[in-house]
């Protein structure tokens, strides 16, 4: 048996709707004619009525999900490569930057001070994990 | 002299391939970041599928005099709750990444750090330094914002058919399934209140005081109503305005594209300040 779709489902709960406000319309219309069972019974049918359409729309949202698997898939592909790219470009910030370290490391090793070095080293480590 | 007048020549060609990129790519940002704000709305709407289940669950309680703790079933509507979620998860993190990649500071890269330590370490002259900096500063953004471009062209056209798709689901189980549980919602009310306005065994008083109610609780369900169908009509632009930027990809220096993508982050930001108009 063919299954029925997210949106079949939601027309489905609409129809549903509909069949119990018209049930409940024409028990508030033919209020004072209808005895008290009969009110009871309606009353029973309109509530158990939007049940049904208050059900099938929670399915009808459920069911939305084999719809979008797709799509779902794509999209967080190409997020995951936007994401790459963007890191790409910030490494050569990044690079920029070790380049700098770089040189400052170089200056400090030519000073032969173990102090700057110390400093210029924990700069660049710093910098790289950045 | 000629040598002078070439590198001149030089720096203003690559000074015009640096802006011009910068300014190609700032619509499409403009437009992904109103896009963006328009689709994060949905963290401010405070009603959910199991929202409504709870809803119900009490308002049966109530209507059939229940004081036992009596606990309520809302595993299906918190199934729906989710599958939203992560459809509108998917969406956010595509327009969260394209305002990122399509930022122009991205690729506005800092030489500073590198200038004064070539110029204060090393030892390096000023002029020199500056010089060189800014052509390799002009040069890197020309060939970054070339790549950034070229990418974003490819994401977007990627991205074009889910993106239609998921703005499709997750407006209608929105303004199709939870909006169509709020009208439910409203006939039950509607059918609960008329039964009181009936019972004989209420005195006249009571009975206004109820349909008071009625209305307060009326007009509850339609506020709601409302934000949802408002939102409704943000995801409605964000998915014209994508199409636009796909249809156009090939032409996005073009100002008539320029134009469109505008109009379509102002109509989003309008929707934005109906949607702030209606939380209030």
């Amino acid at each position: 048996m063919a299954t029925l779709t997210a949106e079949q489902v939601n027309q489905l709960a609409t129809h549903f709707l509909d069949m119990g406000t018209e049930i409940d319309n024409y028990r508030q219309q033919q209020y004072d004619k209808l005895t008290a069972d009969e009110r009871d019974k309606m009353k029973d049918l309109v509530s158990k009525i939007l049940d049904y359409s208050e059900s099938l729309y929670t399915q009808s949202a459920t069911l939305v999900m084999n719809d979008v698997q797709t799509s779902l898939i794509t999209i967080n592909g190409v997020t995951a490569d936007i994401k790459t790219t963007y890191k790409t470009l910030q490494n050569v910030q990044k690079a920029i930057n070790v380049a700098a370290s770089v040189v400052r490391l170089g200056a400090a090793v030519m000073s032969q001070n173990p102090q700057t070095i110390a400093v210029s080293i924990g700069d660049l480590a710093q910098t790289w994990a950045a | 002299m000629k040598t002078q007048f070439c590198k001149t020549g030089l720096v203003l060609i690559l000074f015009g391939l640096g802006i011009s990129s910068c300014v190609n790519l700032k619509h499409v940002n403009e437009f992904s970041v109103s896009s963006l704000a328009s689709l994060s709305k949905f963290e401010e709407i405070d009603y959910s599928f199991k929202q409504n289940c709870l809803e119900n669950c009490l308002d049966k309680k109530i209507d059939s005099l229940v004081i036992k703790q009596i606990s309520c079933n809302c595993a299906t509507d918190e199934k729906a709750d989710s599958v939203t979620l992560i459809i509108y998860q998917a969406l956010k993190g595509y327009f969260d990444g394209l305002t990122h990649l399509s930022n122009n500071e991205l690729t506005t890269y800092k030489m500073d750090a590198l200038n004064s330590s070539l110029i204060n370490e090393a030892g390096l002259d000023k002029t020199q330094v500056e010089a060189c900096s800014n052509i390799s500063k002009i040069l890197l953004r020309a060939f970054a914002d070339g790549y950034r471009q070229h990418k974003i062209k490819e994401y977007v056209v990627a991205a074009n058919d889910p993106v239609r798709v998921l703005i499709h689901f997750l407006d209608f189980n929105l303004s199709f399934n939870l909006v169509g549980k709020l009208d439910v919602q409203k006939r039950r009310i509607g059918s609960y209140y008329f039964d009181l306005t009936k019972d004989s065994t209420i005195s006249t008083i009571d009975k206004r005081k109820a349909v008071q109610e009625y209305y307060l609780q009326l007009d509850k369900i339609q506020v709601r109503q409302n934000e949802l169908r408002t939102y409704s009509k943000a995801l409605d632009k964000i998915a014209q305005g994508h199409q636009v930027l796909v249809d156009n990809i090939d032409k996005l220096s073009a100002k008539d594209i320029r134009e469109q993508l505008t109009h379509y982050s102002s109509d989003i930001q309008n929707v934005v300040s109906e949607f702030n108009k209606i939380k209030k």
